[in-house]
This record gives C-alpha cells, structure tokens and sequence, in this order.
C-alpha cells in the first residue's frame, strides 16, 4: 500500500520524518517495502508541496484491510506516537450528520430505488445522484493519487479512488443515463448473462455471480469492476454513486474465477468496513462540491437490511502477561486499545482488589478481532516485541524419540560420504518424459509449474543423471553422488537411497593405477551399505529398461527385491543428453525396506575368538559360464561346520587357460571359537570340499 | 666472509667463528670455514701462532694455551655440524616427500544437510523431537487444521501445487512402529481425507502430531516442502523447512524469544542480535516475523539487507485458539508458539550464496567447498 506522507499528516500530526516513520512502523506491523521521494505540486490551500515528501509503501498484511486506506495507516501512526488521531469535515461525517444535496441543486424528489435480492451477498447498499461537469481533476488531487499508484482518469472517477485511498473502501460512478431505468438492483446473475467490464473484456457470469443491474441487465461485476457501458464518459451529466458492502468469500471466490483482482476485490476478500458506505458517500459528494465537478441531487440512499450488533471481547489482564511473558502497564493497554479506536471499559472490580480486565468493544473496521489473543497481539505489538525478555519453556516431561529415519539415514549418509560420495539434493517433481523410464505409475500434478516439474519422481535416479550431466558439462568428468530421499508412486512414499558413479574409480596419480569405475565399483558400495544394516543380499541378474543388459543386478534380501545396480543404459543417458564420458553406474535401494530387515541382534557385541584360524588356497579350473556363486554354493555344502570365510581372490582366462574356462582361486578360512584346529582336520575338510568341486562343479585343481 | 683478523684474542676469535658457523648450510662451506680457521697455513691459528713469535715466553705460553684450545673447539664443533648436515642428506631409500599423496576419496555432505543436521542437534539438545511427516498431504491437514478454510485470502501467500488423482493415505511404511505413530489417546484426526496436494509447509506436521499425542509437545519437523514459485535468485518450487512446536501450561512469546536467540547463536554465531516484527499468519496469534542482524554490516545498512541492517529468517508466534481446537487441545489450559523456517534462506545468509539454485544443481565445484 502506498501512501503519501503528506496526505497522512492531514490526519495525524506526525513528530517525524517519513523515513523515520516507516522504521518506527516496521516494528509495529507495518512492514516498510519502499521509500520514494515526492515533489508535491504547489497549490493553493492546505495542499500545498509539504518539504520532505515522500511516498511510503507499506506491506500491509492480509488480516488488515483497514490499513489499505490512508486514515488506517494514520491510525496506526497516531497510535505509535501517542498522537490524536484527527478525523475531520465528512471523512467521519455519516450521511445523517451531513447534507449531500448541494444548496443550489434541483432536489430530486424520487427516491433512487435500490434492492439487494442477496442480502447475504451485498449486506448494505448506498447509492447517491448527482449532477455533474465531468473534466480532469484538479493537480493536488491527480497528484496525489499518482502518488499512490492511482492513474487519474477523471473528476468523477478520480473522487471515488480519492475515498478508496483515503477511507480504504472502494466505490464506484455509474452513468445514470445509460441505466435502463433509475434502479438498481443487487442480484445474482444469470446463467450466460454477460456484461463488458471497464478493462473492455466480455465476461460471461455464472448464477455464483454477484452483480448490479439495472432494469435490464448487469452494470457490474459487485465488489469486483463496474462495466464499460454505464462507464463514466465525457458526455455523462447524471450519475450514481455506490458505496457497498460485498460478502468477502463471494467475491473473493468471483475474482478467482473471473482471474480479475482489482483495488475494490482486494479489499472486499478481506473485509470491508460495514459502516464505511455511509461515509463513503459523504465523504464523495463533499468532493464533488470541493473541486466544482458537480452536486448531489436529492438525499442518498442507504439500504442496510440487518446490522449486525456490535462485537464485545473481554480481555483479562492475566491473560496478557500469560501469553506474551512480559507485564504491560494497565495504563499502556487502555491507551493502545483506545487510540486503536476499541472501546475500552473497566469489568467489575472486585471488592478490594482491581478487576480481572477489561470489556473491549471492536471497532466495525477491524474485522480481525474476535477473540482474546488477537487484542493481546495489538496491546503486544504495540507495546514493542522488543521488550520480550529472552526465557526458554519448562521441560515437563521427558523428551520424546526422534522420527527414526533420521538416525538411520544419518548412518547411510556417513557410510556414503565415507566412501567418497558427495551428496547431492534434486526436486521431488521432474520431467514426465525422465520419470517414465523408472515407474510405469507415476503421481502427476495438476497445475505443474512447468514440463520439467510434471510428475513426482518414481525413483531418485533421474535427478542424479542430471546432475551427473551438470558436472561432465562443467568439466568434471569423475562424479560420485548419492542422494537419500522420498520416491512417490500411487500406493504412497517410500524413502531411497541412490548412487551413481562415473568416471575414475581410482583418481589420477603420479605413481600410475588410474581405474574406469565398473560393476563391481558400485556392486562393493551396495554390499557395503547392506554389511552395515547387517544384512547379507543375492545379488541376481535382472532386466531392468533403464540398466545395461549383464550388467544390472536385483538386490534380494530373504527373497524380497530392495533396490537394483548396474550401468545406466544408452536410452537413459541420450534422452538426458548426457554429453560423452563414459559409463554410469547407478543404484537404488529402499531404505526403508533396508531398515526393516536388519535383525535386531546387530547391536550384540560378539566376543573376539580366543583360537586362531587357518588359511588354505585353492586354485581350480572351471566352466566360465559357471557363477562364483554356484562354486561358493559347492564348497559350502561341502564343507565342514568349522568354514568361516570364502573370498575369491582371483580370477584369470588366458594364455594357460583353455577356451571356456576360467582360473578361480579361493581363499578358505576355517576357525572354531573352542579350540585351536588341527592340519589333520583343515587338511581332511579341504580334501572333501576339493572332491566335491570336482564331482559337482566339473573342476580341475591347478 | 671477510679475511680473519690475526691481531684479535682468542676469546673474541671464538665468537666471531661461532657467529660465522651459525651461517654453514653446506658441507663444502663447513670444510672452507674449518680451513680458514684451523687450516696449517693462512689460517687464523697459523697467523696468530706467527704474531706470536716475538712475545715474551709467558705471553707466549698463556696464549699459545689459548689459541689450542680454540683450535680443539673449532674441530669439536665442526665435527658436529658435519654429522648434522649428513643426517639431513637422502638416504637411497627415500622418497620425496613433496609429491602429492594418495588422497582417499571423501563425500562432501550437501550444505542443506549441514544446516538440518545442526538445526537438528540444537534442538535435540534442547529436548525436542525430531520428526519427518509426509510431503503429499491432505486439505485439512495443511490448510484447513491451521485455520485456513477454503477460501481464505491468506491461501494466497501459499500458491499450491496440486495431484491430479487424489491417493488414498497410507500408513507410512516406517521401521519399528515409532513413536511418531504411537497413538497415546483415542485419536482425534478426521477420517482420512484424500491427499491432493504437496504440503506448501511442515506445519501440516504440527496438527497430525497433535492429533495423535497430548501435550506437552516439544517437536521440530524438517523436511521439504512445494509451492508454485518460479525458480529465480531467491525462489525455488521446492525447498526446506523446519518447523517448530512448542505446546503445555504457560508457554509464552518471551520463550519463543529464547528459544530463536538461542537457535540463531548456534546458527549465526555467538551473540547473534534477533528482533520480532509483528506480522501476521493465520495459525499464530500473535504473529511475527524474526529478523536477525546483518551478518555482513552488523546492522549499519549495506546491500545485503536492503540498508535496513536486518535480515528475515523466518515466521512465528503464538499458536492460534483456532489451531488447538481443530486438534482437540483446550485453548484455555494451553498456550504454545510455533516458527517455521526455510533452510535454504538459513544457507543463503549464513555462507553468502548469491543464488539458491546452486543449492539444486549438485555441482561439485559447490558442494565441495563445503566439507563434512
């Protein structure tokens, strides 16, 4: 809300500089967004240019419609400073107090004839007649305006947003000649009725619709714009002022729906002031007069079917300590309040101590007062949140466990970082197009900011292949990333944690041993995660659309699938334009699958062994086609109770190796936690493990 | 070296040989200085000794006695400075040490990750829980519960992004039954309600923990959250909040007060200046907005804060009467207050990042400047 700093000075005696104003103000509620110097015009009167001038844009919050207005702002100025609050002549004059008929205007005997059909809707109606020389309006008055960010169009036009500025409430100059009919009526429109509003589009309305018509159709949009057709013109000589009161969920809900905001629906949505149009109405007409655009004719008309009594809230003084934590003088709360505008009045003291509080009556411009807490902000704001002291709340009970995820996604991210990957955090919403590749059911929005935030990732994959396309792009060619976050599909969330690894699995190094990153890169940072959920997966070959056929894998746990590695396929890395680099290696895991698995004995410490193991090599020749696994599976079911450990520990074709075949040596551990093993005993388990390798798995020993 | 003076004393000799020894770095100077010195011809001590040839045999002897044991020293001194020198020379076995090692490969924890972990463990040392809601909400719970029925005009500070086939909710498929779903009381929630909307803040999380739980309540809730902004220097459709809830007898705006300074004193550093400004949201009241000072002019005004020598960094007040009624909580025997947060605004101030989409784009020329 703009506001010129001399316009407020009218109404309230201003000790201070506008800019120290604005300061003052910004800790009171009055969010200051701008400061602009402002060359008054000179003029005669009052008006005249006011040195210092300045235009003050306040960031005035939704709960206060009242401070959309130069008087709301002065209120509040008033009430910082301590200062009286000056409302005079009309601005607080009610019809009843003042004469609208100009002196020299021909009365008109016929009263205007309003009806509001919708009283839900429009709960009161002021119309006024007048006679008029419509022409520009006069340069203090177009100033100001501009000031306020208000394009001067005409005298006429130029009054009514003169009281919209000043008083806050919106009003609006028919055309009373291009009216079928001197009445006016307040109802709702008809299904396909259109009208032409001021901004030349032609609106087709619905029966949701409030709008003023005449005799025969509607003139405007209520609350909302008025139509081009009953427009104020050069020609015009009658018109009909409004000053109405417009139902805040209706037209807030027809703005929407017609996507038109304007300076009178911003005010009605959050709240007009029910007594204002009375005023309003004065407050134009003595405008007219003012600046010689024209005179009233005949008394205005109010219609006002059911005035709603007034709002008490009693406030307790404890009450204000009690939630603010800062004792504030009984003094200081009547003097806010008061200055405010509420009505403040002791409630029964009791017999020999002081009363409990006070009954405070709600001025009918603060639609954001119904309860206790909210006079408690206004005593607390103004009185000055910078007198809080600093104290903590009492613990009263012990503090509750933390979301469990945290912790164990605390763990993973350590484990990760520990392995050399840097975190990395993508949107949850991505493009349609990356998302189908990885989820056949996706969760798309409604009203997506754009194609590239369409749908709810399936998986965290795709957010990572862009990263990892950033990086090459930006000349870092060696990327490791994960991210650990929420995957959405239709059935709900699910937490994951992603890998991909491109590039060097080994940096460059003076002393040589530069490595490509390969499966089993990325399959040991897997088999690592799962180690530390204390869980033991089958890796099993899988065809997936977004993995590179013999290079992708399942990862099983107690037959349940929990995540997928391999390297991403080219489908993948053309449709993201992953510029040229090398193979990508991904993973994915459920993490909250992952979790769930791990047995619940992994916190047991297990005593170190007292007796030491024994290690034996074998080194056989076997099929190629056949998978370490199934050897690991022959030597297990061969071996004795007392085999700890199998490791592969290489693994070689060529020059000595026959075609198809392939040279495994493996690494046995045997260890008994009772006693020291003896040669005999290792040598008798190798012997059976070696003749069923070469009875079950076709194996010759090398 | 300037040529040896025959004609000084042995005593005044040995502390110039000593200050000229001090300067040896080299074996080849260290045997030049010893010949200069001690050397059997033009030496000091040969010089000396010949100066000496006319001198009265006393004179001759006390200082003949002298300028030996100066010889002695000499040798003893060189012999020590050689075996040092020796024992910084390479032996065949050495390296050189200023080749680049073999750095092990580190991750660098994302800067939002550093701000939520130290959000969480100032809190966590302060009793709070920490939790993690859903980010696919229903109405009512993020609107709705927070006083905020349809049609209200503060919907509009919150542009929401919606789903186009509403889900079914879901239990959330946490490990170990925790304590978050515990259900203390006979719940108060509604039937579930369709989700069909991203949660724009984690204070959706306030009501579906009160719902479930009496109070006292102590909790903060991080987590991300969505609304319909473009993305821009400041803006991003998705972000991070924390949020935080305080509820029992007496809780007061002063603790809220306490609570902020002590959090921006961990966030910003020690002393850390914060201010209220009164503000408004619909499930707080009173409301206010938490300002603290400029880290970059402490408060004098510079273009970091606009010359308001203030900087926003989040939302907060007292929770409404309206909030704990939807949850079923009594209005008039509690009080509480609630603040909500974004991270990334957090990360913005506290490291200078001049633009938020970096927080977004996982480059490692970033993310690397961060560390663990």
């Amino acid at each position: 809300m703009k506001v010129l700093y001399s316009w407020l000075r009218e109404f309230v005696d201003v000790p201070e500089s506008a800019e120290a104003i604005g300061r003052r103000l910004s800790v009171r509620g009055l969010a200051l967004e701008g400061l602009d110097p402002f060359d008054s015009p000179a003029s005669p009167g009052s008006l005249g240019a006011v040195p210092g001038d300045a235009v003050l844009d306040f960031d005035v919050t939704a709960n206060r419609p009242d401070c959309l207005s130069i008087i709301g702002i002065a209120r509040e100025i008033a009430t910082v400073y301590g200062v009286p609050l000056r409302i005079a002549g009309s601005v607080g004059r009610n019809l009843s107090s003042g004469g609208t008929a100009g002196a020299d205007a021909p009365a008109d005997d016929t009263p205007l004839p309003i009806t509001i059909e919708e009283p839900d809707l429009c709960a009161r109606y002021v119309g006024a007649r007048a006679n008029v020389h419509v022409g520009p309006s006069p340069a203090w008055m177009q100033a100001r305006l501009t000031a306020c960010g208000v394009r001067p169009i005409s005298n006429i036009v130029d009054i009514t947003n003169y009281v919209l500025i000043e008083m806050g409430h919106p009003m609006h100059a028919f055309d009373l000649d291009r009216l079928a009919g001197p009445g006016i009526r307040v109802r709702r429109a008809k299904t396909g009725e259109t009208v032409k509003t001021l901004d030349g589009k032609s609106r087709v309305l619905t029966p949701d619709t409030l709008v003023i018509a005449d005799a025969d159709r509607a003139q405007a949009i209520g609350g909302v714009m008025g139509g081009a057709d009953s427009e104020v013109s050069q020609a015009t000589r009658r018109i009909v002022f409004e000053a109405a009161w417009f139902n805040p969920s209706s037209v807030r809900a027809t703005s929407k729906r017609l996507a038109l905001r304007t300076e009178a629906s911003m005010r009605f949505e959050r709240g007009a002031d029910l007594t204002a149009p009375a005023r309003a109405i004065a407050r134009a007409c003595e405008l007219l007069e003012t600046i010689g655009a024209g005179h009233a004719t005949g008394a205005a008309v109010d219609i006002y079917p059911r005035p709603p009594a007034a709002i008490d809230v009693t406030l307790e003084r404890r009450g204000v300590s009690g939630l603010l934590g800062m004792e504030v003088p009984d003094a200081h709360v009547v003097r806010i309040l008061t200055s405010l505008g509420f009505g403040v009045t002791d409630l029964a003291p009791h017999a020999g101590g002081p009363s409990d509080g006070w009954r405070v009556a709600v001025p009918s411009w603060r639609v954001d007062i119904h309860r206790p807490v909210d006079l408690i902000e206004e005593v607390g704001r103004h009185h000055g949140f910078e007198h809080l002291p600093a104290t903590f709340p009492g613990v009263q009970q012990a503090p509750a466990a933390s979301d469990p995820r945290i912790a164990r996604d605390r763990r993973v991210r350590d484990a990760l970082l520990g392995m050399g990957f840097s975190e990395a955090i993508t949107f949850g919403f991505i493009e349609a197009s990356a998302a189908a590749m990885f989820g056949a059911r996706l969760v798309a929005l409604a009203n997506p900011l754009s194609e590239n935030f369409a749908v709810m990732r399936p998986s965290l994959l795709p957010g990572l292949v862009d990263a990892v396309s950033h990086n090459r792009r930006h000349s870092r060619p060696d990327v490791r990333l994960f991210e650990i976050g929420t995957r959405f599909s239709p059935e709900g969330e699910t937490r994951g944690v992603a890998l991909a690894w491109t590039g060097l699995a080994t940096p460059d190094h003076w002393s040589g041993s530069r490595r490509a990153v390969d499966f089993f890169d990325i399959k040991g940072v897997v088999e690592q995660l799962a180690a530390q959920a204390a869980i033991v997966p089958a890796f099993v070959d899988t065809d997936t659309p977004y993995l590179v056929g013999g290079r992708a894998a399942a990862v099983h746990v107690n037959g349940r699938v929990i995540g997928l590695l391999g390297e991403l396929a080219n489908e993948v890395t053309n449709a993201r334009n992953l510029p040229e680099g090398g193979a990508v290696y991904v993973a994915e895991l459920n993490l909250d699958v992952l979790t769930a698995l791990a047995p619940a004995e992994v916190l047991r410490a297990v005593p170190l062994p007292k007796y030491p193991s024994v290690v034996r090599d074998v080194s056989i020749l076997v099929d190629d086609a056949l998978s370490a696994e199934s050897v690991r599976g022959t030597i297990q079911a061969a071996a004795p109770a007392t085999l700890a450990h199998v490791q592969e520990f290489d693994r070689y074709q060529g020059k000595g190796v026959p075609d198809g075949k392939v040279s495994l040596s493996l690494r046995l551990t045997f260890q008994t936690p009772d006693r020291t093993l003896t040669d005999d005993e290792v040598q008798a388990g190798m012997q059976g493990i070696i003749a069923a390798l070469v009875r079950d798995a076709n194996a010759v020993q090398r | 070296m300037t040529a040896i003076d025959p004609t000084i004393g042995p005593d005044r000799a040995r502390d110039v040989f000593h200050a000229e020894l001090a300067l040896v770095r080299t074996d080849a100077e260290l045997q030049a200085l010893r010949t200069r010195w001690i050397g059997r011809k033009g030496s000091w001590v040969a010089a000396f000794m010949d100066s000496l040839a006319t001198a009265t045999p006393d004179l001759k002897r006390s200082l003949g006695k002298s300028a030996n044991e100066l010889k002695k020293a000499v040798e003893a001194a060189v012999a020590e400075r050689e075996s040092a020198i020796a024992a910084t020379r390479h032996p065949a076995h050495a390296v050189d040490v200023t080749l680049p090692g073999r750095t092990p490969a580190l991750g660098f924890r994302h800067p939002l990750s550093l701000i939520r972990d130290e959000v969480n463990m100032i809190f966590t040392r302060l009793g709070y829980q920490v939790l993690e809601g859903p980010e696919i909400e229903d109405d009512y719970h993020n609107f709705e519960a927070l006083n905020m029925p349809d049609e209200h005009p503060a919907r509009d500070m919150q542009d929401t992004l919606y789903l186009q086939v509403p889900q079914v909710p879901q239990v959330p498929q946490v490990p170990q039954v925790p304590q978050v779903l515990q259900v203390r009381h006979a719940p108060r929630a509604k039937a579930p309600q369709p989700l069909t909307l991203l949660r724009t803040h984690t204070s959706a999380m306030q009501i579906r923990h009160m719902e479930q739980h009496d109070p006292p309540v102590r909790l903060v809730a991080i987590g991300p959250v969505y609304r319909r902004d473009n993305l821009d220097l400041t803006h991003t459709p998705m972000f991070h909040q924390v949020e935080g809830l305080v509820v029992g007898k007496g809780i007061t705006l002063a603790d809220l007060k306490g609570t902020l300074t002590s959090m921006a004193a961990a966030l910003f550093g020690e002393g850390t200046v914060i201010r209220f400004r009164p503000s408004f949201f619909p499930y707080t009241e009173p409301s206010a907005e938490v300002d603290i000072q400029c880290l970059r002019c402490k408060g004098v005004g510079c273009p970091m804060c606009k010359r308001t020598g203030w900087l926003e960094i989040l939302g907060s007040g007292m929770v409404h009467p309206a909030v704990f009624e939807a949850v079923g909580y009594d209005a008039g025997e509690v009080t509480g207050f609630a603040f909500g947060m974004g991270v990334e605004r957090v990360a913005l101030l506290k490291w200078g990042v001049e633009d938020i989409r970096l927080f977004y784009e996982n480059d490692l020329r970033f993310l690397e400047q961060f560390g663990l």
